[in-house]
């Protein structure tokens, strides 16, 4: 497909296939089908979490508003800002700008990180609190707390929380290698090869869409009735 | 003395100097390495510091030595950008809809959606009521981002029915075991006062 005329014969009209059914490459659909399986291994996982919670008797809201939930708001701004930053190396790219494009990846990468820190500080936080995959450290801050307001609560909260956030860090972590290695061999590759890692990328800012609201913001600490 | 006779030695002693330059690198990461095999435990002040302050003289030597080549074309960044553009790159038909206007309005329609939930947060309300806004909200702010940021508003609408009815249906699909986690709650006997008393079999005949 060298220029345009070419492929419109290929491409033919919408519903007739054609050499070129989607008209996008076929490193690109496979990327779309790699976040399509993505996809639902969250939902299962998020679903999972639903399931223990709704057949549960209590389910602890541990996260006060000041400061847990402030801050993961400052991660998913971080998120969504590094998605901007990818949309405009997307468009750099496609204008062949590439100075330009490298410099929109690095701000990406720099939000990324941001997110990566932040989350890393706020899980050292938790589990020096006294959170854990399976319960609580005995005689921790959070045993106390939770012996009081949630007895009856399973002790599955960390274990939904650190393997939900935890798997999702580790897609941003290879998201932020992913564009690095894009970033450095931006010259060499084509631009699709960029908008694919922006698809990836824009995918694991969707999916903390769903993670923040229901991991953080449903665990927001009530206030205490009478 | 001749003027070519000046610069050929100008440039014997800048060879010498590299030389000299090079060999004072190697040393040094010698040393460095040499510190890391034998220092044990190597997450230590000490050692970090005298392993960094090694690195540190070894680079400062070997700066010389590649800034030289680097002037003179022998040593190139394999990752600069060079003026032409590569031929796969050239031979690509690019199509790129969306002005940066455009994806600034996603993007404050994104930050407003997000406030929007955190301030739902912030004034407790009920748990299903929150539960329904929260994920309403969540599927407008994914399909945004599908939409716009990745593009597929921009695609051909075969890939669209492709993709978002596949997933969708999928999604759905985990649904089906769902009522039984309020069945399991339902089943649970609560022993809030005493035990439950003996009573007559009803299920079974």
């Amino acid at each position: 497909m060298s220029t345009e005329a070419s492929l419109g014969q290929i491409v033919a009209t919408d519903w007739d296939g054609g050499t070129l059914p989607y008209r996008v490459g076929h490193r690109k659909l496979g990327m779309w089908l790699f976040i399509l399986s993505d996809a639902m291994t969250f939902s299962a996982m998020l679903m999972g979490y639903s399931y223990v919670r709704a057949s549960s008797d209590q389910w602890p809201t541990p996260f006060p508003f000041y400061p847990s939930i402030i801050f993961s708001t400052v991660m998913t701004l971080c998120l969504l800002a590094s998605s901007f930053t990818m949309v405009m190396a997307v468009r750099a790219s496609a204008h062949n700008s590439l100075k330009s494009a490298r410099r929109w990846i690095g701000g990406t990468m720099i939000g990324g990180l941001a997110f990566l820190v932040l989350h890393l500080y706020e899980w050292n936080h938790l589990i020096t609190e006294g959170l854990r995959p399976f319960g609580v450290h005995k005689g921790s801050e959070f045993a106390h707390k939770w012996a009081e307001q949630w007895p009856q609560a399973p002790p599955l909260f960390g274990a939904s929380f650190f393997a939900i956030t935890g798997l999702h860090m580790f897609h941003v972590l290879t998201g932020v290698m992913y564009l690095g290695v894009i970033a450095l061999r931006i010259s060499k590759t084509k631009h699709e090869d960029v908008e694919i890692s922006g698809l990836y990328w824009h995918f694991v800012d969707l999916v903390w869409m769903f993670v923040f609201p229901l991991i953080y913001l449903l665990s927001v600490e009530l206030p205490k009735h009478g | 003395m001749s003027f070519e006779s000046v610069r050929g030695l100008a440039k014997k002693s800048d060879v010498l100097l590299m030389g000299v330059c090079v060999i004072l690198a190697a040393a040094f990461l010698v040393l460095a390495g040499k510190n890391v095999a034998e220092a044990g435990n190597f997450l230590t002040i000490d050692s970090l510091f005298f392993t960094a302050v090694c690195l540190l003289l070894a680079l400062t030597f070997i700066a010389i030595p590649a800034m030289t080549l680097r002037e003179r074309g022998m040593l190139k960044n394999p990752f600069a950008i060079g003026e032409e553009i590569a031929p796969a790159r050239a031979a690509e038909s690019v199509h790129f809809e969306g002005s940066t206007r455009l994806f600034l309005n996603v993007l404050g329609a994104l930050l407003a959606l997000t406030f929007v939930e955190v301030y739902l947060g912030y004034i407790h309300l009920r748990l299903d009521l929150m539960l329904t806004i929260l994920i309403g909200l969540s599927l407008i702010k994914a399909a945004l981002i599908v939409a716009y940021f990745m593009h597929l508003r921009f695609e051909r609408i075969s890939l669209v029915l492709t993709l978002v009815p596949t997933i969708a249906i999928c999604i759905c699909l985990l649904f089906i075991f769902f009522p039984d986690s309020f069945r399991s709650h339902n089943l649970r006997t609560t022993h809030a006062t005493a035990p439950p008393a003996e009573t007559e079999t009803e299920a079974t005949p």
